[in-house]
């Protein structure tokens, strides 16, 4: 290898240039992108997916892969979990044990693929579903291990100085040594060689299952390592910790240049990916534009980058076969790359400075008319899970405040269930000095840090849906209780069975918050006011309609005594009455929690007997109504009720506003309700 | 192909079917409800669409490329020959239609990797978060809703809509493994994925060859997001979640080596009946929904270790045998 393909083989300098747009781009577009307490906020929530991205170069670079990463992180952080909860083991103690679990796994993949021989792929696709599995299992999805000591909880939310992360060395640390494993080490030599071609290792007298087995391993560990990072900078260890980590670290290590078909790469480059990747999705944040372009753009960056690639490549390589072998001496490549970075360091310096003087002075410019203009408000509301019909509904409402009131509406959110999008969200918003943050809370324990240090920033707080600790918000808008919801299902249960039969539950994913709440609260009330009902089983459904179908297909042979479905998640309930309609069971009721859009066929044909929900619609109208009133100061603790536009006066309770009891939709009512 | 290896892929054939056989076994004795007939024609049913595709990616597989978007071009297909079918065509010109869609995002995915030589799966991890999240973007997450009544089961009736749709999938999949074995074309396909540096010298367009495979799995894929759509009467915008793993876990199961130049339908089958009994077989047995995820990733690991663990001592056979012929 010349010395010249050791410098230009990874296409870095493509990915360098992507970056440096980026950054220059959205410091022009996007305010408060290019500040030091920004770039500290990315690195924070980028670190467990940096580290993830980081174990899988060697693995990818040896020609295999590891899809198990992600599950990985959710065992290891149930196993730290109830090895400190449960065993009451030490912080230290509890932590090995999740390092030692985390070894384990990494072990047992590194035994199926270096000795047994198996497909690196179909291994890890196995111990994706194995691990995960038995996270689930051990926690039954629903236990939620919180209250890790402070010191723990420094580890993930700390700063060092006051302002360097207090993981940021932890990380810098591994990123050393697997650098040093990779580049300046025999080991990492015969890892190059292995995924170059495996064949002609072994012929050179390579070790090549340890050194194999050598990758998987470290992996394992790794990812425990991430695991007790997110831990702690969540508070929480759940069973869903890390699920679908291990796609976004692919994305960084090959955007990064590493090929996945082995024999190249450099941690480097995964390096830069990830900075690529994490600065889009920050940058697409604060400057206010949807989520769901980052998917997109993430897409296109990634063939556009990997096909720059592979073009100059291929120039390149005709160039020499052109002019035959060029001879150049390893310091002289060192002195031109060095200067070659040196000035793309300074191009990128004072591109950053002019774009920030250019951007000072049109604000400049702006501040009088600003200031003479009365200062518009802007609202940030977060859902949980923005595709959701239910907060597409909610969505709905809040736009209509926003109208009436004349502020600015930001709605962003998560596309999927994800407690740690929603930390970052909310991070990004506080940097970008939004007037209120409206947050439907995915998990409590995790997001209430960085409520309380919005709040300390002098930004109102206001959650909705699902509440934060009492003192992380200003006010709780509380639309129903989970004991409200649970004891209106169960009540109408009874109703349609008359006191007496057999019921099963198809619930959301088994790891979902709410549910498992809903689920307690239905228990109870089964045990104190209906001993006649008997909940046969749970089953899950990950809020996939198609897959509430399949299950309650299953369901219904399995338990032909079952008279009643009660399905706890909004596309849950289509599912359930298809499969019963379909199935011809007359004799069996489906009731749920859904939107009522979606189950008017099913209501009107008398499948569906009732859905319980609030007026989602209301729900996201005095969401914003109540979060422009605290921004404005024109509500404060002590009232007793809130005038909210064409809601009329809404009652405050301590503080909480409270939306009003559930409502029940059956055939009689359903048509009047349009969301 | 040589003789070790056409042997090597049926002994993972024989594992999945033992294993197949194995969890029949524990049914026939613990739940003999399993077998009654509206158990076996519901799963027939559900899981006709995910052979489709599964069967088209073992062409893909079989070439040596990985096509993990297909859970995402079945979501943007299922919403399209809905909104096609609320515009007013018939169903079965926007079936065909859709089929058209599916295959434009393969011969895009194929092109991307043949001709701009990016790797497959880059490719497709960039078609799949890029679909997915315009589909997001563009729907807001709302559902397809008030279809034609000529909609659900393709204007035909419950009772007959399942044979036609048992007729369509198994012609098809019969013809790919007939094609397969037996057609040049077939042939090409494991020469192209087994050492495409000599299929081309051999005169073999592999780049032509590659584009088609996957164009062909957008096909199918297209065909299988129609089969699934019309099971209902409304289309939610989040279908397809996870396809691409179930669909290439069937393929790999069933033998198919994902560096390319080993596969056949019939194991990609086998794969697809051992994993989709699984999930209703555990509740069939009572297993609690919690525990279900880590034994299936178990049935996984433990079914394609058998065959890891008999390999060597099977290679020895064979090469005792050659040894002897010598």
């Amino acid at each position: 290898m010349t010395a010249r393909q050791r410098w230009f083989a990874n296409g870095e300098w493509v990915l360098l240039l992507v970056c440096i747009a980026e950054v220059v781009f959205f410091s022009a577009v996007a305010p408060n992108f290019l500040t030091l307490g920004n770039f500290f906020e990315i690195t924070r929530f980028s670190l467990e997916l940096g580290l993830l991205a980081v174990a899988l170069t060697p693995v990818i670079v040896a020609g295999g892969i590891d899809l198990s990463v992600g599950s990985m992180m959710g065992l290891a952080a149930v196993s730290f979990g109830t090895a400190h909860q449960t065993w009451q083991l030490s912080v230290p103690l509890a932590a090995v044990f999740a390092v030692l679990v985390g070894c384990a796994g990494g072990a047992l993949n590194a035994l199926l693929i270096a000795r047994l021989k198996l497909p690196a792929l179909i291994v890890t696709l196995g111990t994706y579903s194995l691990f995960r599995g038995i996270a689930e299992g051990i926690t039954r999805g629903a236990v939620n291990f919180t209250g890790f000591p402070s010191t723990f909880l420094f580890l993930g939310q700390g700063y060092l100085g006051g302002v360097i992360p207090a993981q940021l060395p932890l990380f810098v640390l591994i990123v050393a040594a697997y650098v040093a494993l990779l580049h300046r080490s025999v080991i990492g030599r015969a890892l190059y060689a292995i995924g170059f071609t495996p064949q002609g290792a072994r012929y050179a007298a390579l070790p090549v299952a340890r050194r194999v087995a050598l990758v998987y391993f470290l992996s394992g560990l790794t990812a425990s390592v991430s695991a007790l990072i997110y831990v702690a900078h969540l508070g929480q260890a759940r069973s869903d910790a890390g699920a679908g980590y291990e796609l976004d670290a692919i994305t960084a290590v090959v955007l990064g240049g590493t090929s996945v078909f082995g024999g190249r790469g450099t941690i480097a480059g995964t390096l830069l990916g990830l900075f690529a990747l994490v600065s889009l999705q920050t940058g697409m944040h604060l400057a206010g534009w949807p989520a769901e372009l980052t998917g997109v753009l993430t897409g296109v960056l990634l063939i556009a980058t990997i096909a720059a690639d592979r073009h100059i490549r291929r120039a390149a390589h005709a160039r020499t076969e052109e002019r035959g072998d060029v001879e150049v001496k390893n310091s002289q490549v060192a002195v031109l790359c060095g200067a070659i970075f040196a000035a793309a360091l300074i191009v990128a310096g004072t591109n950053v400075w002019l774009i920030r003087a250019v951007s000072n002075g049109v604000r400049g410019a702006d501040g009088p008319q600003a200031s003479a203009a009365p200062h518009r408000i802007t609202i940030a509301v977060m859902p949980k899970a923005k595709g959701d019909p239910y907060f597409v509904s909610c969505r709905a409402g809040a736009e209509e405040a926003a109208r009436e009131l004349g502020v600015d509406l930001l709605w962003d959110g998560p596309t999927g269930l994800d407690a740690a999008k929603q930390n970052e969200l909310v991070e990004n918003w506080i940097t970008r000095k939004v007037d209120a943050i409206a947050v439907a809370v995915e998990n409590r324990a995790g997001i209430s840090t960085v409520l309380r240090k919005a709040r300390a920033r002098g930004i109102p707080v206001v959650t909705w849906d699902a509440d934060a600790e009492p003192d992380a918000r200003d006010f709780f808008v509380n639309q129903a209780t989970a004991e409200g919801i649970a004891n209106a299902l169960t009540d109408e249960a009874s109703r349609l069975l008359q006191g007496r039969g057999e019921f099963a539950i198809i619930t959301g994913a088994l790891s979902a918050a709410n549910q498992n709440e809903w689920i307690a609260f239905i228990k109870k009330r089964l045990e104190h006011s209906h001993p006649g009902l008997k909940l046969v089983t749970i089953r899950p459904s990950d809020d996939d309609r198609d897959k509430a179908f399949a299950e309650t297909q299953t369901l219904l042979k399995v338990y032909p005594s079952v008279k009643l479905m009660m399905a706890i998640s909004a596309p849950a309930v289509p599912g359930a009455a298809e499969a019963v309609r379909q199935a011809g069971r007359t004799d069996v009721n489906v009731i749920g929690l859904s939107l009522p859009n979606i189950n008017k066929p099913y209501v009107h044909d008398g499948v569906v007997q009732t859905v319980v929900l609030w007026n989602t619609r209301d729900l996201g109208y005095l969401s914003v109504y109540a979060s422009a009133l605290v921004a404005q100061h024109r509500l404060a603790p002590g009232a007793r009720a809130i005038d909210a536009g064409r809601l009329g006066s809404i009652e405050v309770r301590d503080t909480q506003i409270i939306l009003g009891a559930p409502l029940l939709f059956n055939k009689s009512n359903i048509d009047r309700f349009d969301f | 192909m040589t003789r070790t290896e056409t042997a090597a892929s049926h002994v993972r054939e024989w594992s999945v079917a033992s294993a197949i056989a194995a969890l029949m076994l524990v049914l026939t004795v613990a739940a003999p409800g399993f077998f009654s007939r509206e158990n076996l024609s519901d799963l027939l049913l559900a899981n006709l669409p995910v052979l489709l595709v599964a069967v088209g990616m073992t062409l893909v597989i079989i070439t040596g490329e990985i096509d993990i978007s297909v859970g995402s071009i079945f979501a943007v297909c299922g919403v399209a020959s809905g909104l096609l079918s609320k515009s007013g065509m018939p169903i079965w010109l926007a079936g065909a239609a859709v089929c058209l869609l599916g295959t434009a995002f393969g011969s895009l995915n194929g092109a991307l990797v043949a001709y701009v030589g990016i790797p497959s799966i880059v490719v497709t991890l960039a078609t799949m978060t890029a679909l997915r999240d315009g589909l997001r973007w563009a729907t807001e997450g709302a559902w397809v809703q008030d279809l034609p009544r000529s909609f659900q089961w393709l204007g035909l009736t419950q009772g007959r809509y399942p044979l036609v749709a048992t007729v369509v999938t198994g012609l098809i999949t019969a013809a790919l493994a007939f094609g397969l074995r037996h057609l040049a074309a077939g042939r090409a396909v494991y020469a192209t994925g087994s050492n495409p540096a000599a299929a081309r010298l051999a005169g073999l367009d592999t780049s032509a060859t590659r584009t088609c495979v996957f164009a062909i799995l957008g096909t199918l894929t297209g065909l299988a997001a129609v089969l699934n759509a019309v099971r209902f009467n409304q289309i939610p915008t989040n279908a397809g979640i996870g396809l691409e793993m179930k669909v290439i876990a069937s393929v790999v199961v069933g033998g198919a080596s994902v560096t390319g130049g080993t596969g056949s339908v019939l194991g990609t089958v086998l794969g697809l009946v051992l994993l989709a009994a699984t999930g209703p077989a555990l509740t069939f047995l009572g297993v609690s929904a919690y525990w279900e995820r880590a034994i299936q990733g178990a049935i996984i690991l433990v079914a394609i270790a058998a065959d890891g663990i008999r390999r060597p001592s099977f290679r020895r056979l064979v090469g005792a045998a050659a040894g002897a012929r010598a």
